[in-house]
Formats: structure tokens, C-alpha cells, sequence
């Protein structure tokens, strides 16, 4: 009876990891081209960090479409400016920079925009943000659509805030 | 992402060597066949009522209680609701929650589910008037504490794995700290599954079968029992003190005479399987009730209550200080309507419940359940939106 309990906790639990959604999306049709799915937004709050004027937006995007999109550009009123951004590698040196031609979410499958990685970088911000605030985010993508998302600014700590440097020197 | 024919291979090999143990035939997945689709344990997030109530018991539970800060409008509730239902979305699909600084601990496949309740306070800020009372009057058993009562929200968080409990509460928490904080935390544990892998109503820490008499979900009985017009329901918390000690001095009659049931199967003491009906009528040699005047089950009975009828779920708990353990229930009630359903069920058992002598309620709480949400919706929207 152990042995048969033992296996059971084995069987039920195996995982499928899909790249953080446990549902696979389906290629469908060209005809639909339905849009990105945008899941999981939030903003890092400013409030009490050292750069109050900038900040970054994180996000899950799925495309259940069979043709590749891409994010282009985004724009919210609580900042002055706003880019699309990734880390690179650059004379040994993690640094941020402007992503060119913008966040590509491949057909069927995922982009996700995350700390350390690919951002929606919010600069100039108006003022700062604090947990349990909500930004307004627009998004345009490459099949020109457009989503208005309201975005919460949750708390957290980035791994070194000078990798966000202001962008116009003071 | 679509998964891998190495995870599918995966699964379906971990099934087989299940199968094998029980003597099922082991299947033989050969590279032309095509692997049968993934089984997953999520429950859907999304619905017209919150999932978790018509859901198996979760293995692990915990539930906390919050007082709004006194800064927290309207306007701020409303946030707070659309910040926890994309949690509530994330997690139950296995996702970090946005902004998770532990993102590893989200487990997919552990039927994560949470359940948010409102207390009296959310209602006035919505400046509505709540269904329901907003407490429970005092019975004469109770020996409430604060510590253990109350509250203007609720989180309840249940999942088949305590450590994707802990995690997910702990993102509720996090995020609602600019707009609330914890009055109190209660956590515990259930086993509704049998040794064959089946589900079973599960036991309290008395050893008794506990759930026997509640509807079964799809019914009439149970949609009647537990929804109200609106799609949602009101949940009844009760933390139960048992008293172990002298439990363990009666004999198992003794035991088996305060409920009304047998211990060993959960069956009416005038059946032989859980489910018979109880014969209340039915008379012993010296013409003395099979089931006794002040049985638990008699005067729980809906059939003793005018055809009243709750939807009761448990988790046990056992709290230890120091070397010392209290033991408990957690007793969970879902009904359409307080005041016509538990009260006077309450106030009967409150009067006459031969459990009374080793059970003490020490918290008690009340919560408006409020209905499910659909993808771009939020939890409390028609309230609160």
C-alpha cells in the first residue's frame, strides 16, 4: 500500500512547462489573426529608490497566431518617454540598451518581458510611483493593433538600478 | 510553447508505472502512436463563481483575514481587487504572480485555487447594504477571540502542495501592503482521497468521517444550499477547538454515540455505508433511539431543520506552543443566506450538540463570497467597478 501510495505522488505531479502558461497555444488560421494575449503586467514602483524618474514595465505576451508579431513601441501619460529595451553584452559589461525594430513575439508561442531582460522602459517619469498605484500603458504591435492596458505598480528590488542610467545628463 | 514529445513521453511514463503497480497493463508508447494529451490539474481561474467551492478539498489550506487601512477608499479597494485577481489568475495557472520575487516557488498542476471574501467594510465603502449579518451572534459555547474573529477581506488559499500555499499566500500579502494588512492567519490540512487513490470525504482530528451530510456539487440540492442570486455565497468560519485529551477517555460507543455515526466508516449508527439515510426513528432493544436526542448528526440533520441544509468544508489544524498542541477544526460553511440557513443550525447545535462537551469555538468570522470573473474582468467588479 506505501509502494502504491508512493507511486501515485510520483505519477500525478510530472509537470509541462510551456514557457510559464500551462495551456500550449494553438496555431490557428491566418484568416483570424487574432491578437497577442497580454498577460501578467506590472510596473516597479520608484518610491524610495535612488532614480525616482524611471522605471520599467514587465509583461508575459503570447501570440496564438501562426505569423510572427512584434511589439512596437509604447506610451503612457505618466511618463515623458517611453522605450522598448534589452540587455546586451557590451565590452564585457551587462548594459541596457534600445531594443531595435522592437520585442519580437514569435508565432504560437511567447515573449515575456521580464527584470534583467527585454523591458518597456518608462523615463521622465511625472512622479513617482508607488505600490498599489496603476499606469495606464499603451501598446502597438506590428499587425496595428493596439492595447490599452492599466498596469499596478508593485514593489521590487532591481539587481543594480545604475543599469537604468537617466538618460539626459543634469 | 507546445510541450515536448520528452515531457509528454514523460507523463505518459510516470501513468504507466502507476498502472503497473495497481496490475493495470503497462502501456507501451511506441514513437508512431501519438502521445495522448497532458492531463493538468490546474482548476480555471476564471468563472462565474469563484472555483474553489465546488472543488475537491485542497490537501493544504490556509486562510487570512485583513483590515483595511485606514487610508483604503473605494477607489483603492477596487485596485487592490484588480492587483490580487491577476494573482489569482497567475498562480492557479502555475505562473509567478507579477512581480513574484520567488517566481521558482509557482508550481503548475497542484490545483491551486484562492478565494476572496468581503467583510461588513467593503460594503460600506461600496456603499452597499451587505445581504447578509455581518457577524454571528455570541452562542453560549463560544469562547471567541479576537485574535481569530473578524476581518474586511479574506484570502483563502488551497492547493494540493503546502509550499505553493505558502508561496501564493504570501504574494497576496505582499501586495496588498499599501492597502491592507493581516488580522489573521489560519492554515491546515485535509485528506479527501482514499488509499486507492479515490476521493473520500476525509476525516477530523476525532477520527470522525466529516462532510457525510453535505448536497453533492452539481445537484439541485447543492446550487440551491449554496448560491445566491447573484452567482455568489457567504462562507462561515469557525476555528474549532477539540479537546483530544478527553475524547480519547470515552469509549468508542461513546465516541460513536455523541455523532451518531460509526467511526470506522462514517456510516449512521442504523446503516452499514456512509451515505444510508440515518433512520431516526429507529429504536434500540431497550426502546431507546439508535441515534440519540443530542446526536451531531440528528440535530444537523436537514430533514430536523426544516430542510435546511450548509455546505461544509474542513481543514484540520493543530497549533503548537512551545512543547503544547491544540488541535482543531477549521470549520468552513458555505450557504446562500446566513440568517435562513446557518443560524439556526448553529443555535440548535449551540443548544443540545452532544459534541458540545469537547469542542470549543474560539474565532468566528463571516464573509460574502463574491461571484467568479471572466479574462479582462476583476473579482468585485460589480461592486466595486
Amino acid at each position: 500500500m506505501k509502494l502504491l501510495a508512493a507511486t501515485i505522488a510520483v505519477a500525478l505531479p510530472v509537470l509541462l512547462s510551456s514557457c510559464g502558461t500551462a495551456e500550449a497555444p494553438k496555431p490557428v488560421a491566418a484568416a483570424q489573426t487574432p491578437r497577442v494575449l497580454i498577460e501578467d503586467a506590472w510596473v516597479r514602483a520608484t518610491v524610495g529608490t535612488k532614480d525616482t524618474t524611471m522605471t520599467a514595465a514587465f509583461m508575459a505576451l503570447t501570440n496564438p497566431g501562426n505569423a510572427d508579431i512584434k511589439l512596437i513601441s509604447a506610451t503612457s501619460p505618466v511618463a515623458g518617454m517611453v522605450q522598448l529595451h534589452e540587455m546586451a553584452m557590451k565590452d564585457g559589461k551587462m548594459v541596457m540598451q534600445e531594443k531595435a525594430g522592437g520585442v519580437s513575439v514569435p508565432a504560437a508561442s511567447h515573449a515575456h518581458l521580464s527584470p534583467g531582460g527585454d523591458h518597456i522602459m518608462l523615463m521622465d517619469l511625472k512622479k513617482p510611483l508607488k505600490p498599489g498605484d496603476e499606469v495606464p500603458l499603451t501598446l502597438k504591435f506590428s499587425d496595428n493593433t493596439t492595447h490599452d492596458l492599466t498596469v499596478p505598480v508593485k514593489a521590487f528590488t532591481e539587481e543594480e538600478e545604475h543599469y537604468h542610467p537617466t538618460p539626459t545628463a543634469k | 510553447m507546445k510541450p515536448s514529445r520528452r515531457q509528454l513521453f514523460g507523463y505518459a511514463g510516470a501513468a504507466a508505472a502507476g498502472a503497473a503497480v495497481t496490475g493495470g497493463a503497462v502501456v507501451a508508447l511506441d514513437k508512431d502512436t501519438p502521445a495522448p494529451a497532458p492531463v493538468s490539474r490546474n482548476i480555471d481561474p476564471y468563472g462565474d463563481r469563484q472555483p474553489a467551492i465546488t472543488a475537491p478539498s485542497p490537501r493544504h489550506g490556509e486562510l487570512v483575514a485583513f483590515n483595511l487601512l485606514p487610508g483604503t477608499d473605494k477607489a483603492a479597494l477596487a485596485r487592490l481587487l484588480r492587483l490580487w485577481s491577476a494573482d489569482v489568475v497567475a498562480l492557479g495557472n502555475g505562473r509567478p504572480a507579477p512581480g513574484d520575487t520567488a517566481p521558482e516557488l509557482a508550481t503548475a498542476n497542484v490545483a491551486l485555487t484562492t478565494t476572496v471574501g468581503f467583510g461588513p467594510k467593503v460594503f460600506e465603502l461600496a456603499g452597499q447594504k451587505q445581504a447578509g449579518p455581518d457577524e454571528l451572534p455570541v452562542m453560549r459555547h463560544d469562547r471567541l477571540q479576537d485574535g481569530w474573529s473578524g476581518g474586511d477581506l479574506l484570502i483563502l488559499v488551497g492547493a494540493d502542495d503546502e509550499l505553493s500555499v505558502v508561496h501564493a499566500v504570501r504574494r497576496f500579502v505582499a501586495d496588498a501592503r499599501p492597502f491592507a494588512t493581516p488580522a489573521w492567519r489560519q492554515s491546515g490540512f485535509w485528506n479527501g482521497t482514499g488509499p486507492d487513490g479515490k476521493p473520500v470525504t476525509g476525516r477530523n482530528l476525532f477520527g470522525q468521517v466529516d462532510g457525510t451530510g453535505n448536497p453533492a456539487v452539481g445537484t439541485p440540492e447543492f446550487d440551491a444550499t449554496v448560491w445566491a442570486a447573484d452567482g455568489g455565497t457567504t462562507l462561515v468560519v469557525r476555528r474549532i477547538k477539540l479537546n483530544l485529551d478527553t475524547w480519547d477517555e470515552l469509549t468508542r460507543s461513546e465516541q460513536e454515540r455523541a455523532i451518531g455515526r460509526k467511526l470506522s466508516t462514517g456510516a449512521p449508527l442504523t446503516g452499514t455505508a456512509e451515505h444510508d439515510e440515518l433512520d431516526l426513528e429507529a429504536r434500540d432493544a431497550d426502546g431507546r433511539p439508535m441515534i440519540a436526542a443530542n446526536a451531531h448528526a440528528r440535530l444537523s440533520h436537514h430533514s430536523e431543520n426544516d430542510g435546511r441544509r450548509i455546505f461544509r468544508k474542513g481543514l484540520n489544524y493543530v497549533h503548537d506552543t512551545g512543547t503544547t498542541r491544540e488541535s482543531g477544526l477549521i470549520f468552513l460553511s458555505y450557504q446562500a443566506d446566513i440568517t435562513g440557513q446557518f443560524f439556526p443550525l448553529l443555535a440548535r447545535l449551540d443548544a443540545a450538540d452532544a459534541l458540545n462537551e469537547w469542542t470549543t469555538t474560539i474565532g468566528s468570522a463571516v464573509f460574502a463570497i463574491p461571484p467568479g470573473f471572466q479574462p479582462g474582468g476583476w473579482i468585485g467588479q460589480k461592486l466595486l467597478g
